[in-house]
């Protein structure tokens, strides 16, 4: 599914806060591989080319930069030395911005994004150096039964809480494939964990309303949802994604004993890998796959 | 090559006979003997030898002078110059004895190393920590150069980057402490943390062709960026897996970075007299199912 977006090409200019913050407020749409979708007419190449390899099925720099060398000669017509000048003209158009590692770093600490998600549990902060990643993608994985679920739910109550408490005052969006969310528990853990903040019953239920739980229960629908996850991060302050649990709804539709289930679990897996990845970088949150082990 | 005729310098006498011959291209021309040409042309095969020759040349001045040069000598080079090389070519330590042991003295310069294994044993991190140690300066027994990293997994921390480069910094003034040296002093101060995080050049491609387009753009990165000792491409086959269905394909493309990397080392070996290493990361370079997605899950 893949629709326009916009986003500046060109010079990057110097890493200030203000780019990253245009970035994440630009409306657009879910699908990795905008860049190598880009049509060949918008690289600047001239007219008559383009004609030339849409003639042959190439219109998108994917296509393009596929072929071999000596296959763009023959379509274009051009010399090795024209073609090499082609391919860095297209592969300049859809190669990602060049970062220094310092200037990730004054960029991060100049929009005050906090690098780490504070779990409350002093040894497992430790071994995490300072709780789960914000920008990336978390998986946590044990066998039934060991309170995967519960610390998802206990994760969501801390992204609620105000950032003077280590949360970091944003929604969650929860992806339920188990049915296995519990409010009540949501409620149980807030109250209990942090007694003297949730003293009074709106704030528990400003914490509730904050939380958005999904039900999905096939692979598609997983699949659609995250695709569609942009619009409600941007409209609702989305700071933490959930998805409790992928391993389930995968077992449920991939038998592993069939042939060539394997390949699209696969596939399936890792396109949701890779959007959600997508997601946690442009907007810097935490996102969390719960899985079970069966061994 | 489906080169015309008509833009090659024949004479046109001998062009008109070609073209009533049926010869259209210079690939059909290239296939013929000089004695066949003339027989079935009508030419003199003095005529027709020079001809096969101006097209010969003409076809070959198309193919990249670079990569014959770069071949030739490296041809020409005896075993014992080979043997010079490797003797004074640089190493970029590990920190972890065991591996620069076996290594002997660490990923070697002018090499393509690759690093595979099962997910979670350690390596975008030894990545990591060879991007901080190419900087190592000479004094200390590095080859103070810069590092490109090439993300395709998005499993690179800047925090964890930060940790490493400050604990290297440490070690480098212990080390400093006890040779007293103004030499070592002095290239400590170059040695910041700051430096050493600008002088990695990162770049998140998010699925194949942004790899693909990156690598072809490698070679203009490496001359602007001459310093450069170490490209890292953390996670190689990674864009592969999920995006092809296409086996042929995904096996052809693999195989075409995996050549364009190797003749770009060789390349800015001759370039320039300092030396590139490049790493490569992959999980699994060829489309077979593995054990490893299965432990993942």
């Amino acid at each position: 599914m893949y629709t326009a977006r916009w986003r500046n090409t060109g010079e990057r200019k110097s890493d200030s806060g203000e780019g990253f913050v245009e970035r994440s407020q630009v409306l657009f749409f879910a699908g990795s591989g905008i860049m190598s979708n880009k049509k060949l007419r918008r690289v600047g190449l001239s007219q008559e080319l383009c004609d030339r390899l849409s003639r042959h099925q190439i219109v998108t720099c994917r296509d393009f930069l596929c072929l071999s060398p000596l296959e763009v000669m023959k379509v274009t017509g051009l010399s090795y030395r024209g073609v090499h000048e082609l391919l860095c003209t297209v592969s300049r158009a859809c190669a990602p911005q060049m970062q220094t590692v310092y200037g990730i770093k004054t960029q991060r600490s100049a929009n005050h994004l906090p690098a780490f998600l504070s779990t409350t549990l002093s040894a497992l902060d430790e071994a995490l150096h300072g709780g789960v990643a914000c920008g990336s993608l978390t998986e946590i994985t044990g066998p039934p039964g060991c309170g995967k679920t519960q610390f998802c739910i206990m994760m969501s109550v801390l992204a609620t809480l105000p950032t003077n408490m280590g949360g970091l005052e944003g929604a969650v969006v929860y992806i339920d494939t188990e049915s296995a969310f519990s409010a009540e528990r949501l409620i149980e853990i807030a109250e209990s964990r942090f007694p003297r903040y949730f003293n009074i019953k709106e704030k528990l239920l400003l914490t509730s309303t904050k939380v958005h739980v999904f039900r999905e229960l096939t692979c598609e629908e997983v699949l659609q949802r995250i695709e569609s996850l942009e619009e409600e991060i941007i409209s609702k302050k989305v700071k933490v994604v959930i998805i409790d649990s992928i391993a389930s709804v995968v077992r449920k539709e991939f038998d592993t004993q069939l042939q060539g289930n394997m390949r699209e679990r696969n596939k399936f897996l890792a396109k949701g890998a890779s959007l959600l990845k997508y997601l946690a970088e442009e907007f810097s949150i935490p996102t969390r796959r719960k899985e079970h082990l069966y061994l | 090559m489906q080169r015309d005729l008509v833009s090659f310098p024949l004479s046109p006498a001998v062009r008109v006979k070609l073209v009533s011959a049926g010869f259209q291209s210079a690939e059909e021309l290239l296939e013929a003997k000089p004695s066949e040409l003339s027989k079935e042309v009508g030419i003199s095969k003095e005529e027709a030898l020079e001809t096969l020759q101006i097209v010969r040349r003409k076809c070959l001045t198309n193919k990249p002078r670079n990569d014959s040069t770069s071949d030739t000598s490296c041809r020409k080079c005896t075993a014992l110059d080979l043997l010079e090389q490797e003797h004074t070519q640089g190493f970029i330590v590990t920190f972890c004895s065991a591996l620069d042991n076996i290594l002997g003295g660490g990923v070697p310069l002018m090499k393509t190393t690759e690093i595979c294994g099962a997910p979670g044993v350690g390596k975008t991190q030894l990545c990591m920590q060879l991007a901080v140690d190419v900087q190592i300066p000479e004094c200390f027994g590095g080859v103070a150069g810069e590092a490109v990293f090439i993300d395709t997994e998005g499993s690179f921390m800047v925090e964890r980057v930060v940790d490493l480069a400050t604990a290297c910094i440490q070690h480098l003034q212990l080390i400093a402490g006890t040779h007293m040296d103004e030499e070592h002093e002095k290239a400590l101060e170059d040695f910041t943390l700051e430096n050493i995080l600008s002088h990695i050049y990162y770049f998140r491609c998010h699925d194949y062709t942004e790899l693909l387009a990156q690598v072809y753009l490698l070679p203009d990165l490496l001359s602007d960026h001459s310093k450069v000792r170490l490209v890292i491409v953390d996670g190689i086959a990674f864009p592969f897996r999920h995006d092809l269905d296409d086996l042929s394909l995904r096996t052809r493309l693999l195989n075409g970075l995996a050549q364009q990397m190797i003749s770009l080392a060789n390349h800015h070996r001759l370039a320039q007299v300092g030396n590139i290493v490049q790493i490569t990361k992959p999980e699994r370079m060829h489309s077979t199912v593995s054990n490893h997605s299965q432990k993942h899950i």
